[in-house]
């Protein structure tokens, strides 16, 4: 996000404009300027590197066919945002619609055993330096892995937006393509579906 | 929401979650705020909440841990570019068609059209012939005239010209004709090869005295002459474009076509003047491609470009100076430059390059 603040807007227009007559280089150039960006939110939305290299050509292909049909009605990182977080939607429904790719990486001997309050382990073991410590901020990442699989696609989308890209609900309904008000109820039962599975508090 | 008064456990309870993400409206959290001081189950039920909340964020694995090498990254970039060797050129604009509807119409009814045609070829012939002024065989004052370029231009015709248009189509047209609408003293339409001399004039004068010349028609001048870079005055025109022209679009073209040339030396001048002087970022990353680029070549022993000197066989081939200024360049690019993707972008290209002795 940073590179796109620092960029001035009319270079990428001018870039944008030129990729749209066809120019290869031009629209390299544009994915050199974005696809960092691209990449890292596929990792964090799909969590598989894998699926993020899906994802990452999935986007740049869908980027490259319809660019003719930009018509810089918004930045150009807006539009490629928008195109990338839908992508990640459609392959977590499809991975969601195909139950041998539901299981996540997970360390499922230490997953599952009988752990039933993880925000205290939460709270006496971060993982630091010490190898054992280590160990269970792994564990924790896995249980919470598997949590997040468990949602539906919208919501753990919506959740990873808010939560690990501190994204305002607002613009997730943008991206998304969708209403403030829906999100909203997204990540209200995201929430819930999360504090049931990681052994809530109550 | 918030026009009501949030009072009861069953109203507040709800909105906690946003409460604890900073998601509610500034009414509505004074409204929160003010319940959660006399409500200990409600304040309880907060505070479990944020745990959750601050519990899930510290556990988080950023994405930067999962491909730490940006050899992911690397790997992304290779298969895209695979992909798009494979596909044909993208869709261009999309044009607008006037008559669309008609022509549909007709394809799906033959005998109607011809009918049709013949009738209309008949009104036009015998009635809109009558009013077309000049119709005794004299060209009207104005209209373009297909002609070959009997005399060669004259610099002046070149400093009065004014090219309406480019039209060069080497993939439809394997001998590569350009034909070029240019407007003199008489409109003319002059076609010839690249390599014909008033064609080449004319492209080149055009590239190099930008000023007086629309940009898209430097844009289609440009690629007309990146067929021809090896040529030593198009090469000139090029590196005068990327140094001088106004327009970044023109400048970075003009990078782009000499790239099969980055290892000759006035080339490479010219990269690293743009690499260190030119205002656009855009250009800056195109020089820092180029170089790049010509100095992996040189490393994987690539043929050497037009215009540099042929190794003699069996002599030790002397460092090359300017390897030396390009890395300094970087180097100092990396730190200094005003924009952070240019700054990546240098310290990216310096990890490329790999180390080499800087003399």
């Amino acid at each position: 996000m940073a590179t796109v603040a620092s960029l001035p807007q009319v270079d990428e227009r001018c870039i944008v404009a030129e990729a749209q007559t066809g120019n290869r280089a031009a629209f390299e150039e544009l994915v050199r300027r974005y696809d960092r960006d691209v990449l890292r939110l596929a990792l964090n939305l799909m969590k598989r590197p894998e699926d993020a290299r899906d994802v990452y050509q999935e986007a740049f292909l869908k980027v490259y066919r319809n660019l003719h049909r930009f018509r810089f009605e918004c930045s150009f990182y807006t539009w490629l945002y928008r195109i990338v977080t839908n992508v990640c939607l459609d392959h977590l429904r499809r991975r969601q619609a195909r139950p041998e790719d539901q299981a996540p990486e997970t360390n499922a001997g230490h997953a599952d055993e009988g752990i039933t309050d993880f925000f205290e382990r939460q709270r006496e073991h971060r993982p630091t330096l010490d190898p054992e410590r280590r160990l269970f901020g792994k564990e924790i990442q896995s249980r919470i892995a598997l949590a997040m699989e468990r949602l539906s696609p919208r919501e753990r989308v919506v959740f990873e937006m808010k939560h690990y890209q501190g994204l305002k609900l607002r613009a997730i309904g943008d991206a998304l393509g969708t209403t403030e008000e829906t999100v909203k109820n997204s990540l209200f039962r995201a929430t819930r579906k999360l504090r049931t599975q990681l052994g809530g508090l109550r | 929401m918030s026009a009501n008064r949030l009072t009861r456990c069953g109203d507040i309870a709800p909105l906690l979650v946003f409460y604890a993400c900073n998601e509610v409206e500034p009414q509505e959290r004074e409204q929160i705020d003010a319940h959660l001081t006399g409500c200990a189950s409600c304040a309880a039920q907060l505070r479990e909440e944020q745990e959750m909340q601050s519990a899930l964020i510290s556990a988080f694995q950023p994405a930067d841990q999962l491909d730490p090498s940006g050899a992911l990254l690397a790997q992304c970039r290779s298969e895209l570019s695979e992909l798009l060797d494979d596909l044909s050129a993208p869709p261009l604009r999309e044009q607008w068609s006037p008559f669309g509807w008609a022509r549909r119409w007709m394809a799906l009814r033959p005998a109607w059209s011809a009918a049709g045609l013949v009738l209309l070829g008949l009104a036009v012939g015998t009635q809109v012939a009558l009013w077309i002024p000049g119709r005794d065989g004299n060209f009207g004052v104005g209209q373009a005239v297909n002609v070959k370029a009997a005399a060669p231009l004259t610099n002046e015709d070149l400093s009065k010209m004014a090219v309406a248009g480019v039209n060069f189509a080497p993939a439809a047209d394997p001998s590569g004709t350009v034909h070029l609408q240019v407007r003199t003293e008489q409109p003319i339409v002059l076609s010839g090869s690249v390599d014909d001399a008033d064609v080449r004039r004319v492209l080149t004068y055009v590239v190099m005295n930008g000023e007086q010349f629309d940009p898209g028609v430097r844009l289609d001048c440009l690629d007309v002459l990146k067929t021809r870079t090896g040529d030593k005055e198009v090469r000139h025109a090029l590196l005068a474009a990327a140094r001088r022209d106004q327009n970044a679009a023109v400048r970075m073209k003009a990078l782009e076509a000499l790239r099969d040339s980055a290892a000759d030396d006035a080339v490479r001048d010219t990269l690293l003047e743009a690499l260190q002087h030119d205002a656009n970022p855009g250009v800056r990353v195109e020089a820092v491609n180029l170089l790049v680029r010509s100095l992996e070549g040189e490393a994987s022993g690539e043929p050497p470009a037009p215009g540099a000197a042929p190794e003699i066989a069996g002599s030790q081939i002397p460092p090359d100076p300017s390897v030396d200024r390009v890395i300094r360049a970087l180097a100092g690019l990396q730190h200094r430059d005003p924009s952070r993707y240019v700054r990546l972008r240098s310290a990216a290209a310096l990890r490329q390059i790999g180390p080499r002795e800087v003399q």
